[in-house]
């Protein structure tokens, strides 16, 4: 993981506009479009598909319940500056 | 005493110097000579004027964005060739400037957007700005303090009592293992020692084998809920340093506009302390002056508490003195903290660990408990009871919540319900705060109540409760319920229109969702909290102290609404025992979705006189 990403308090939002042809191939496109930034705990939160593309709004969890968080200093530093 | 000085404000702009006006008008108040010139001079002629106003410091707005940076670096290059360099401060702000681009041109501050007039008073004054300079004041607000609790509905008022009465005498000679946790708690269980690490011996040794296995395989064997897990010593000392700088740095906003009501709260409940405490830091900063505890569903299904500082895989996060006094520790002064105690089996003994660490408020409803969330009416009566007069003891108002119209009880039994429990607190001393839910509930979706708006049959139900008693109203839970999709836009904006119709409606609390509400993924994360704080508070900027009216369908509706919750104490009365009314569908039957849960079924004993 990133630094920057350890700052992330929770989950990582993604909105855009896709061009495509069908809600299905926008929710594969969103999903494949997360994958590609590197991201495995993904979903499609929202997705609206009206033919002329798709409002997709994607996420990648960063830190879950129980996880060890990023942004707590403990014994790594997490500062961008050094 | 602050010393006065000279400023010279000035526009680069062709139009834009608001800002500046305002600054002005902040410095005068403070005491200090201000000269603003017009719009768009050329850079030479305010040079001019510094040295014939002999002004000390300078203030420049620039909100266009093209040129700029041509534009000041020739302004800064004028200064340095007049001589004034040493002899003027030099501040820059407008939309077009970010503090890297004031500072690499050599201004000695730079304002982006959202500056305030203290900060560029506290500039001029060559102060440090605080946070009591930005910051909001805020202060814990007591939403129950300003009512009667009279009956405006005598008639109404006269029934319930009667049925109140008839709880009371059958709930005071019985007891339920929930009910001797709870009296374990409160006599043997010392918080001030706790804290010490002391330790509570006598409570040590008896509690455990109060508890049904799970708790009790805790205490006994050190096994932890499966899903539950310690937090480790690194990780704690790094929450104290998090919340440390977090509570050096955090600067409150408020939500409401002109109106100070209403309180605004919203739920927490990630699973882990950790993480809501995050959650919680990031809602007070965006303007919430209340949170609520949410715990997992399987906490209500279980006889005693664990404790230690557990963190939750999934949703809920589990009640133990430490998981709450960490809580309670993070939290503003004057933000509210409820814990709910409403629906399991645990219902008195989650009031005393609330209180005895600090919670302001609890949440307690046998009708929605024992129908709409699974516990046994009988239990959850006797523990209800009891709750109450714990509530009362530590001085915690709490809310009488109707989520079992969200099975699909139609509101006037879920109201009768409601107004039952309430009278019942106020009987014992307390101070219950009515919560109707402004929900797209299922009864509304059958029957069409809100086919043309959300306004109307919400504000009926406002309508009737106002015209039964005089007590406080918090709808929840959360406002809008149902009615939030996926989209966040549409789910922020959709809260946000609820609020403004409850505090058009003048009503003294609402719970608000996050813009995740509709969103059965995954958990909720924290931007989807500002969201909705955000559309709330840009609601109530928008509508101030004007509101909205709903049609005359709401009147009529109101006037339906307490006939039908008269004709439902009625039929209670007549049964001449609440629990009976609970098992009968009184209150709310199968057909409607309301199911007498089992949780603690047959646990009720007399106590021994």
């Amino acid at each position: 993981m990133t630094k920057a990403l350890n700052h992330v308090m929770d989950a990582l939002d993604v909105e855009t506009f896709l061009i495509c042809d069908t809600e299905d191939e926008a929710r594969s496109l969103a999903l494949e479009l997360m994958k590609e930034m590197g991201f495995n705990d993904i979903d499609v939160v929202n997705l609206d598909f009206l033919g002329v593309g798709a409002r997709v709004r994607a996420r990648a969890y960063i830190h879950r319940s129980g996880d060890e968080y990023g942004w707590l200093k403990m014994d790594k530093e997490v500062k961008l500056d050094d | 005493m602050t010393e006065i000085k000279k400023v010279l404000l000035a526009p680069l702009d062709p139009v834009h110097d608001i800002g500046l006006k305002m600054i002005r008008r902040g410095l005068e108040e403070a005491g200090h000579k201000t000269y603003l010139l017009p719009p768009d001079l050329p850079v030479e002629e305010i040079i001019q004027e510094i040295i014939d106003k002999e002004a000390g410091t300078v203030l420049i707005s620039r909100t266009l964005g093209y040129g700029v940076a041509e534009l000041l670096s020739r302004f800064v290059d004028l200064v340095d060739a007049s001589g004034l360099r040493d002899k003027v401060t030099l501040g820059i702000g407008g939309m077009a400037v970010r503090p890297e681009l004031a500072a690499e041109l050599g201004f000695d501050a730079g304002f982006g957007p959202g500056t305030t007039v203290e900060q560029a008073v506290a500039f001029v004054e060559g102060r440090e700005i605080s946070k009591e300079d930005t910051g909001v004041k805020k202060d814990k607000q007591d939403i129950t303090s300003s009512y009667s609790y009279k009956f405006i509905n005598k008639s109404m008022g006269n029934k319930l009592e009667q049925v109140a009465g008839q709880i009371r005498k059958w709930a005071k000679d019985k007891t339920s293992p929930g009910v001797k946790r709870a009296v374990a708690r409160e006599e043997l269980w010392d918080v001030g020692r706790w804290r010490n690490r002391k330790g509570n011996d006598e409570f040590d040794k008896e509690y455990p084998h109060l508890c049904g296995e799970q708790p009790k395989n805790y205490y006994l064997k050190g096994e932890l809920h499966p899903k539950t897990r310690r937090f480790t010593r690194e990780e704690v000392i790094a929450l104290e340093e998090f919340l440390q700088e977090t509570k050096e740095r955090i600067m409150l906003s408020k939500v409401q506009h002109v109106k100070s009501r209403p309180v605004i709260f919203n739920q927490y409940g990630t699973g882990c302390p950790f993480m809501d405490i995050g959650h919680i830091k990031a809602s007070e900063a965006w303007g919430a002056d209340g949170v609520v505890h949410f715990d997992p569903s399987w906490g209500a299904r279980t006889e005693g508490f664990f404790d230690g500082f557990l963190t939750h895989q999934e949703d809920g996060t589990v009640i133990t003195p430490a998981n709450l006094n960490r809580i309670h520790g993070a939290l503003e002064p004057s933000t509210l903290w409820q814990v709910r105690a409403h629906r399991g089996l645990n219902t008195p003994e989650t009031v005393i660990l609330a209180g005895k660490l600090g919670a302001d408020m609890t949440k307690i409803n046998m009708c929605y408990g024992s129908l709409g969330a699974g516990t046994d009416p009988e239990r959850l009566t006797v523990d209800g009871y009891h709750a109450i007069r714990y509530a009362i003891q530590y001085g915690m108002s709490f809310d009488v919540v109707t989520n079992e119209e969200l099975a699909g009880v139609p509101a006037h039994k879920a109201f009768a319900g409601m107004l039952i429990v309430s009278t019942l607190g106020v009987m014992l001393g307390g101070k219950p705060i009515l919560q109707p839910l402004f929900a797209y509930s299922p009864e509304a979706m059958v029957g069409e109540q809100m086919e043309g708006n959300y306004v109307d049959f919400n504000a009926a139900k406002i309508y009737a409760l106002k015209n039964i008693i005089d007590a406080p109203i918090w709808p929840g839970a959360p406002i809008g319920f149902l009615t939030q999709t996926e989209d966040r836009v549409q789910s922020a904006m959709s809260t946000g229109l609820h609020a403004c119709l409850a505090s058009s409606l003048g009503v003294d609390a609402i719970s608000i969702a996050s813009s995740d509400e509709a969103y059965s993924g995954g958990p909720i994360s924290v931007p989807s909290k500002t969201d909705t704080l955000k559309a709330v508070q840009e609601g109530f900027r928008f509508f101030g102290s004007t509101g909205i009216s709903p049609s005359g369908k709401a009147e009529q509706w109101g006037e339906r609404l307490v006939s039908e919750i008269d004709k439902v104490i009625d039929d209670v009365l007549q049964t001449g025992d609440f629990v009976q009314a609970l098992y009968d569908g009184n209150l709310g039957t199968r057909e409607e979705g309301a199911y007498p849960g089992r949780a603690g079924r047959d646990t009720v004993e007399h106590t021994v006189t």
